[in-house]
């Protein structure tokens, strides 16, 4: 684990370098874009990468919204999730310092929504879920967002399309009550 | 620019959030497209899935056991702890309003103190502390001085324990409803001071004396389901009850008759009927009747019969039917305490003897567990404040202000003492006049413990983290010891009271049961059924040797010329006034009047007659210690000479719901003590028609049935013959031929429709089965469907323009009382039927009201255009109307001011103005229990969904399930014989069937 800290460090050093523009070694692609708002999708308080973390280390979903299996709500990562592995890596990222700072003066992050369904509407993640439909299906390829973006449009008809096609129902009271 | 939060995206919010943080969300603006997560999660809670905490309620000394359901750290809906042998998975009305006194916007958020202007302002926790330490360093031992309510159990030891640490003995008890007369009378004939267990269950027939055992008396909800079985049909015999009172009450309603003696001559009744019992069979009696064999020698039933003005023969047959099979007599409900009640108990007991129902029916077990609390004590309090013997008060979960007579003149008392300190978390009467105020956590916030009766030792764990600047009290108590220091501290080792709680329970622990395993384990098992339950070994029960010397005086109260004599019952909505602050229990209607959000007095259609009153015109009540003006309800249940008036509202403090509304019967009553140290609930009082009027808010629709046959009825003898069973299984309501064509084609129709799609293939057909002889009109459901359905509380105007939101109902339909037949009440709770063919949904413009796969009619509320032709259409009335914007924060008709909204069920719309809303058999938990079942590869299993309104049913008479499979319990239900659906003639196909109530009627 520290030779890969003193990797991070290394690698980082190298990214604040050479901004802007990606920089490469081996593998990983290291956060570059500060200024995130040409991105598509909500700027966060954090620039946090699913790119990198679903995309280049192969992190499953899951992981962090551990809740999409048994529950309607996914949920998202508590920063303690976040603080198993950044507690140790990635320390001079100025990103990965914010999580540590949130952590550390015990005032949680707070997220800008990017899917949001109308107050109506009742989703179980986890009956798609465990229906072996991937996010992806409905949350586009995540893992190669630098910052998330609604990717479908989560409208009835697009929700009744896939429905149809799956041959599950489509009665108003699976989704309305 | 502040955004507009609206309820969901709060919950969201809030739900990705720890509990500090989401307190801080809900008082703040924030921003309402942030989403926050929790730093560190808390063990065994997902977003999104509910968790379960078993505590124990506190809204009366019954004690249920309760499973309060948590979603992302705020508790959403109060259920019944199915493993409560006191209530089984029921709950009352007023125990799943207990949320709302977690989340009233009106609770004291944080310690206050009265400044020198008289105002109270916010004070610092330790300030507060030295300031009491100070007071109490001038004053000397016993004028230190506790009043608590009922506190059995562990706080109760604490709080003796406290004031010996102290220097003081001056511990006062005050429960409005003490029982007191029944105490006495069980230490005169008996002599023991105890409350017995009563045994409704193997009681085949019950005889009640003015006793409200399905309202408030000792423990309605374990009594409801008791009875509804002892009472119930078994091998087509059917238990019989008689209900004895001047007043037809709720509890009354499920009688198979109604006897009205004089007022306040029940006792010698009892003694009538004992009377006949012993002459008809002096072998059956145990061996010391002889004690009591002269006094009842003296009650034959034609004198009797004179004093009472109930029919010797009547009095004999009752005896006769009592004698035949296991009986239960009884007496003491507060509705019936006049100054004679404990004459009238201790007759009761005498009644039970000769009969043979004690050790039976009636079980005396150990020694009470609580402090004797009586409304003596409360006048000796007020007499030691007044000659100046009391220089610090402290007061805990009590209300004397509101609850005591105004002429114990207990306020003016109050201001003789130098420091009140009250540990009320509502701004009641009583801390309105206090010097300090210190706010207790909600009963759902703390740790707590509550012994309700022998054999009970119940748990209270905190269900959520405390919303406010609160502290338990036993925490300060604890704290206090530890600055007055010395000699005071060192009798403390628990450091909280969570701490102190477990040493008592440590130290109790093999008496628990819990021999053999670490205290950890027995705590942590403890906790998770909610308490330690034991049946406590009956005892053997002698007459008292002074029981012949006992004198059984009737209540002279009302003799007067042109008085009457006031009852003032106990309302089963608001106990004893303390539950007037929730705004669900002010808008359910009363079971009996069916009036929402005020007061009302009950007058006779005689008594009306004479004084020419009608509905609505107001009454001045004058009584010896004051005057109320209130508006009348013409009650066809209460005896010409006799009026009645609930306790519970007439506030002057208690938040918003509560304060200002409706008139207190308390400024009526006699405040001097009786003989059994009670408060007298009976006095003769004049009364004047004024000339005003207003228009009760009432709910009810027609209060007569008009021959619609909607609540049906027939009797145990027309159960057993079988012609007429066949009949009513065969029998369906007659369409002309005409009409039948055109329904086959429109079926014809129906079926092509069902092979599409979602239609076709097996579905479920939802349906429920409604037991009306189990129905006793209580409204726990109707409750517990506002709690599930986040259905909004319209306010007093709006249900009188009848725009109530509640998606069941109780109907209550009068029969007889016209001088034929005896006045009966037919009780029906009425939801949305979801009609195989539904008149709502061809109406419907836009499709929101439709028909879905398992048979719910479905209302899909934003697709809803409110053109309301569907509630046109409908025959039954069960759908509802959002006149105004309840659900948001901005409107005024908004019906969850914060913190109420954290009360919302986050699996449920909250509808929006122009929007019809319904009963969809909770869809919710349908669609809940589904996903769960999904998810584990299997089906629903037959009983797995449970409604709100049949889980919350204490006498269980709610079936729900799949009408499609004839082997679930709802199919079997239905399926007998005495089964109907209301309004059948319309063809509408409803999936709810109603099995008529059945009465055990005398023959002949």
């Amino acid at each position: 684990m520290a030779v890969i800290a003193v990797a991070l460090y290394t690698v980082l050093q190298v990214v604040q370098a050479q901004q802007p523009g990606p920089s490469a070694v081996g593998d990983f692609v290291a956060p570059v874009d500060v200024d995130t708002t040409g991105l598509p999708g909500p700027v966060q308080p954090i620039f946090y990468r699913h790119d990198i973390h679903a995309g280049q280390y192969q992190m499953n979903c899951l992981y962090c919204h551990y809740a999409a299996e048994v529950s309607s709500s996914p949920g998202l990562p508590s920063v303690d999730t976040c603080m198993g592995c950044h507690l140790l890596v990635g320390g001079s990222n100025p990103e990965v310092a914010k999580v540590r700072e949130a952590f550390a003066s015990g005032k949680p992050i707070e997220w800008v929504e990017v899917h949001r369904l109308p107050p109506f509407v009742h989703f179980p993640h986890m009956r798609h879920v465990n229906a072996d439909i991937r996010c992806q299906e409905c949350h586009g390829q995540v893992e190669e967002m630098p910052q998330v973006y609604q990717w479908a449009s989560l409208k009835m008809g697009w929700c009744l399309s896939c429905h149809k096609q799956n041959n599950v129902t489509t009665d108003c009271t699976a989704c309305h009550y | 620019m502040a955004k507009q939060m609206d309820r969901r995206r709060f919950l969201k919010v809030v739900g990705v959030t720890g509990g500090g943080a989401a307190a801080a969300a809900a008082c703040g603006p924030g921003d309402p497209t942030t989403l926050v997560p929790y730093l560190v999660p808390p063990e065994n809670q997902i977003p999104g899935v509910a968790t379960y905490y078993a505590t124990t309620c506190r809204e009366c000394p019954a004690g249920c056991g309760m499973h309060v359901r948590v979603r992302e750290g705020r508790a959403v809906k109060v259920e019944g702890n199915p493993d409560s042998p006191i209530n089984r998975g029921a709950l009352c009305a007023r125990g799943q309003a207990s949320l709302q006194g977690l989340y009233n916007p009106d609770r004291v958020r944080g310690p206050m103190a009265r400044n020198a202007a008289g105002q109270f302002e916010p004070i610092a926790w330790e300030d507060a502390y030295t300031r009491i330490v100070e007071r109490m360093g001038a004053a000397t031992g016993d004028q230190v001085a506790f009043l608590t309510g009922h506190a059995s159990g562990t706080f109760d030891q604490l709080v003796d324990q406290w004031l010996a640490a102290v220097g003081s003995q001056t511990r006062f008890v005050y429960e409005p409803f003490a029982y007191e007369a029944l105490r006495e009378a069980n230490r005169a004939v008996f002599g023991l001071d105890v409350v017995p267990e009563y045994q409704f269950a193997t009681a085949r027939y019950v005889l009640s004396f003015g006793t409200d055992f399905l309202e408030t008396w000792l423990s309605p909800v374990q009594f409801a389901r008791e009875f509804s079985s002892g009472h119930g049909i078994v091998d087509d015999q059917m238990g019989r009850y008689v209900h004895i009172e001047p007043r037809m009450s709720m509890t009354a309603f499920s009688a198979d008759e109604w006897v009205s003696p004089n007022p306040g001559t029940e006792g010698v009744l009892a003694l009538g009927i004992a009377n006949v019992i012993l002459a008809d069979a002096p072998d059956n009696a145990p061996f010391d009747v002889f004690r009591v064999r002269p006094l009842l020698e003296r009650h034959d039933p034609d004198m009797v019969a004179g004093v009472c003005g109930v029919p010797a023969e009547t009095i004999r047959r009752l005896a006769a039917e009592f004698a035949a099979v296991p009986s239960l007599a009884i007496a003491g409900g507060v509705g019936a305490q006049h100054d004679q009640a404990h004459a009238t108990a201790a007759a009761v007991n005498i009644l039970n003897y000769v009969a043979g129902n004690v050790g039976n029916t009636v079980q005396f077990g150990p020694d009470a567990p609580a402090t004797a609390s009586s409304y003596q004590g409360l006048a000796n309090l007020t007499q030691a404040m007044r000659d100046g013997r009391v220089s610090v008060l402290f007061m805990h979960g009590t209300n004397p202000a509101y609850n005591s007579p105004s002429g114990l003149g207990f306020v003016a008392a109050l201001d003789q003492v130098g420091f009140k300190v009250s540990f009320s978390s509502v701004m009641d009467e009583t801390s309105s006049h206090a010097d300090l105020l210190l706010p207790d956590h909600d009963p759902l916030e703390q740790w707590n413990d509550f012994e309700p009766r022998a054999g009970a030792f119940l748990l209270q764990q905190p269900v959520m983290q405390p919303l406010h600047d609160t502290r338990q009290t036993g925490d300060v108590l604890l704290a206090l010891a530890r600055q007055i220091g010395g000699g005071t501290a060192s009798r403390f080792t628990a450091q909280n009271y969570k701490e102190y709680l477990q040493d008592s329970w440590r130290t109790r622990q093999v008496q628990l049961g819990g021999q053999g395993s670490t205290f950890d384990d027995f705590w942590a098992a403890s906790l998770q059924a909610g308490g330690v339950h034991q049946t406590p070994r009956p005892r053997t029960v002698r007459l008292d040797r002074g029981v012949g010397q006992l004198t059984f005086d009737v209540w002279q109260g009302g003799g007067a010329a042109g008085e009457l004599t006031l009852v003032a019952y106990p309302s089963p909505v608001f106990y004893d006034g303390r539950a007037a602050d929730r705004a669900w229990l002010q808008e359910l209607p009363d079971p009996v009047t069916k009036i929402t959000w005020s007061s009302w007095v009950e007058v006779s259609p005689e008594t009306a007659e004479e004084y020419g009153i009608v509905d609505g015109d107001m009454v001045e009540i004058t009584s010896a210690d004051g005057s109320v003006t209130v508006p009348a309800y013409v009650y066809p249940g209460i005896r010409p000479g006799v009026v009645a008036m609930p306790i519970g509202q007439g506030h002057t403090e208690l938040g918003r719901y509560a304060k200002d509304r409706g008139a207190s019967v308390y400024d009526l009553l006699d405040s001097t003590p009786t003989a059994f140290g009670g408060l007298s609930h009976y006095c003769a009082v004049s009364i004047r028609h004024t000339g005003g009027h207003q228009v009760l808010a009432s709910a009810a629709g027609m209060s007569r049935q008009m021959g619609r046959g909607i609540a049906q009825s027939t009797t145990i003898a027309d159960v057993r013959n079988d012609e007429i069973q066949e009949f009513h299984a065969g029998h369906a309501a007659e369409i002309p031929e005409k009409i039948e064509r055109v329904l086959d084609e429109w079926q014809e129709a129906q079926d092509r429709e069902s092979a599409i799609g979602n239609y076709a293939g097996d579905h479920p057909r939802w349906g429920l089965a409604i037991d009306l002889t189990r129905c006793t009109g209580c409204s726990a459901c109707v409750t517990a469907c506002y709690a599930e359905n986040n259905i909004p509380t319209v306010g007093e105007e709006s249900v009188r323009r009848g725009r109530e939101m509640a998606w069941i109902r109780i109907e209550r339909y009068f029969e007889g009382g016209d001088g034929e037949e005896p006045l009966t009440v037919a009780l029906l709770p009425m939801m949305c039927q979801q009609c195989g063919r539904a008149p709502c949904e061809p109406v419907c413009p836009v499709f929101a009201a439709y028909r879905t796969p398992d048979g719910l009619n479905a209302q899909v509320y934003n697709r809803c255009v409110g053109t309301r032709y569907c509630s046109n259409n409908c025959p039954y009335k069960v759908r509802y109307f959002n006149w105004f914007d309840h659900g948001n924060a901005n409107d005024a008709a908004y019906a969850f001011p914060a913190p109420l909204h954290l009360q919302l069920n986050p699996d449920v719309t909250v509808r929006s103005k122009g929007v019809m809303e319904k009963c969809t058999f909770c869809v919710q938990r349908i669609r809940g229990k589904q996903n769960d079942a999904a998810l584990e590869g299997r089906d629903v299993a037959d009983g797995e969904i449970m409604m709100a309104c049949q889980q919350s049913c204490p006498a269980q008479a709610i079936t729900f399930g799949d009408l499609n499979d004839p082997s679930s319990a709802v199919s079997q239900s239905a399926a007998i014989a005495r089964g109907y659906k209301v309004l059948d003639g319309l063809n509408t196909d409803p999936s709810v069937t109603y099995l008529m109530r059945v009465r055990n009627t005398v023959e002949g």
